[in-house]
């Protein structure tokens, strides 16, 4: 029956092209949904303090454009009136509103207060992703000003400590300066009051001298050390391709299994078969084949390609050859078990056609089901749980990259096995119905 | 010898009801012709006779080891599959020892297209020989067909019952010709129930209204 159901496909080309592109195209689709999720988001700019092209704050001059593209990483800034940024809001062209008040860079230029900026969000399910965007924004706008007054600050130190000319608060000043300072006290006649002097402008001089590691130390008590990773990139990443794999061959064996299933009633077939020919458990042992088989020459082939993909991209860690049976083991026994399914779905459907629909109507929550985080909807999680797609999606994701993927792999090999044998049950009393 | 033999069989399908309970025997080398209007039970008959229905209620005796062959109505082959390649993949089912010697015998006998073209590209009487070439596979003892001729012309169906006759066989039809060079006895079914059971002459005599 194997064998036949595979020169059937064979001999259906349009068919085979179809189950084979359909689900790389969902997974691709799947995939720049997820990109796009990764793209900024459009926040509106509205300047109410005119600021000009460059701005000098604590002797520092700040390009506004570059500053504003320096500490904007996550997030677009787009310039707009105040009436259009309401607007956009309010259709939601764009997630946030961040206003610059007027008096903003006077009240910086003098530090006597920290002026304020104003972020406006709307109330959508990405507001709490845009309110953190707003404060990594303003974070590391705080940071560049700060580095700028550590910097102004630091100078002062400097003037205090070996003196000359300076400015504050835009005034020009002479200071004496500490080392001035020793140096005048030493050319007078020794005497117990100007010795405790002398004592207190090294004691002052020693202290200033740490002066700038302190201020750092303050304004940073706890310093992030970034470093940029050359590993794999999102699209290679092993959950991508966990995901892709899972997915494509999901799609597959489900509408396979179901297809062919009910396309023995349609070829009339059926009854024939159930004369003792083939039993219901041989009838489904061999759709659940069928779907193991083609899932593992599809997924196989998918896997190879993201391989050799990642080996001639030159990605560090490089795909790790010697798991690849794992994988196709997983990638049978996934197939097995989501043929089980679209066996049943095609015993119940008792027509290709039906079956086929009813299978897509199927497979969509199947999958997204399990792309839904627990955390998110714990129902999800739990009915998720009940079928294949999750457990293929760890299963493949600890057999190519855990470092000890065994607990895992026990774990999902078992689920798997249990679904495919509660599923092909089930089919089993299906296939009875298809029969009568 | 009873070969095969149905006690009370009945098959509902919800509310409605195909063939009410029925009793019936096949003996061995009897020709038996089930005769009766479209919907009157006789596919439903046979079907529950061959086993590849089952009754809603009654029994159906065999003969120990006794092989069935059945020929359903409507044809029952792989349409992407060839004439060949249908013929094999069901002899290995049936048991066959050498499933391509038995496609080689079947092929030649009821002159069957062995040109590579799939078998929903044959003619309407080539698909209906190789249907019933399917269910000679297994060297069957009883041969159930139902309406073989239906579809074919008066050569075909003279040609096919050459190729058929002679064994135990129960054949539904609604040709009286085919009943009365090729049966022992005729069995009417209306509405699901038995409503004449004898020989050809006595139901020639019986005058009986069938087909209205």
């Amino acid at each position: 029956m194997l064998r036949k159901d595979l020169r059937i496909l064979r001999r259906s080309p349009i068919l085979l092209g179809l189950l084979v592109s359909y689900p790389v195209i969902i997974a691709l689709l799947v995939g720049l949904v997820a990109g796009y999720a990764n793209t900024k988001p459009r926040v509106g700019l509205v300047d109410e303090d005119n600021l000009p092209p460059i701005v000098e704050i604590a002797g520092q001059k700040f390009g506004v454009s570059k500053t504003i593209a320096e500490v904007a990483h996550n997030v677009k800034l787009v310039r707009m009136s105040k009436d259009d940024a309401e607007g956009q809001l309010r259709s939601g062209k764009i997630v946030g509103v961040i206003t610059v008040p007027a008096g903003f860079i006077a009240d910086l230029q003098t530090a006597v207060r920290s002026p304020s900026l104003i972020v406006e969000t709307g109330t959508g399910g990405v507001t709490p992703r845009v309110q953190q965007q707003m404060q990594a924004l303003v974070y590391q706008l705080n940071r560049k000003l700060q580095r700028a007054f550590i910097a102004a600050n630091l100078r002062y130190v400097t003037l205090i400590l070996n003196g000359g000319d300076g400015s504050f608060l835009g005034r020009g000043i002479h200071v004496l300066g500490l080392e001035g300072t020793q140096k005048l006290l030493a050319s007078l006649p020794p005497s117990q009051r100007v010795a405790r002097i002398q004592k207190f402008v090294r004691v002052a001089r020693l202290a200033l001298g740490q002066t700038g590691n302190a201020l750092q130390a303050t304004a940073n008590p706890i310093r992030l050390e970034q470093r940029t990773s050359t590993g794999r990139t999102w699209v290679l990443s092993a959950q991508v391709q966990a995901y892709g794999i899972a997915l494509t061959i999901t799609f597959l064996a489900l509408l396979l299994a179901a297809g062919s299933s009910a396309a023995e009633r349609d070829e009339n077939v059926i009854g024939r078969l159930g004369r003792g020919l083939l039993s219901h458990g041989q009838f489904v042992a061999a759709k659940v084949a069928l779907a193991s088989a083609v899932a593992l020459a599809l997924g196989g082939a998918i896997a190879l390609v993201f391989g050799i993909v990642i080996e001639a991209g030159g990605v560090v860690g490089g795909e790790p050859w010697e798991r690849f049976p794992l994988l196709l083991a997983g990638i049978a026994l996934a197939g097995a078990a989501v043929g089980a399914i679209g066996t049943l779905v095609g015993a119940l459907a008792r027509e290709a056609r039906t079956a086929s629909l009813i299978a897509v109507l199927v497979v969509l929550p199947v999958v997204f089901l399990g792309l839904v985080p627990r955390e998110v909807v714990a129902a999800a999680g739990w009915i998720s749980d009940a079928l294949p797609f999750v457990h293929a999606v760890r299963y493949f994701g600890s057999a190519l990259y855990d470092p000890s993927p065994w607990a895992t792999l026990g774990r999902e090999t078992v689920w798997l096995v249990g679904l495919c044998a509660v599923f092909s049950g089930l089919a089993r009393l299906g296939v009875r119905r298809l029969a009568g | 010898m009873t070969l095969l033999r149905a006690l009370g069989v009945a098959r509902r399908y919800g509310t409605i009801t195909a063939l009410a309970p029925t009793d019936f025997e096949l003996a061995e080398g009897e020709s038996v012709a089930l005769v009766g209007p479209n919907g009157a039970g006789k596919s439903t008959l046979l079907a529950i006779l061959a086993g590849a229905l089952e009754p809603s209620e009654g029994t159906v005796e065999r003969r120990e080891g006794l092989r069935v062959g059945w020929v359903p109505q409507q044809p029952a082959h792989y349409g992407r599959l060839t004439a060949r390649e249908n013929l094999e993949l069901f002899a290995r089912l049936e048991g066959e020892r050498r499933p391509r010697a038995a496609a080689d015998r079947l092929l030649e006998r009821f002159a069957l297209p062995d040109d590579g073209r799939p078998s929903a590209e044959l003619s309407v009487g080539n698909r209906q020989r190789l249907n019933v070439a399917l269910s000679l596979l297994g060297s069957p003892d009883v041969l159930l067909l139902d309406e073989p001729t239906a579809s074919l012309d008066p050569g075909q169906r003279r040609r096919l019952w050459e190729r058929i006759a002679g064994g135990t066989i129960c054949f539904a039809t609604q040709n009286l010709d085919e009943v009365e060079h090729f049966a022992d006895r005729v069995v009417v079914l209306r509405d699901g129930e038995v409503v004449f059971a004898g020989t050809p002459r006595e139901y020639e005599e019986s005058e009986l209204e069938v087909f209205h």
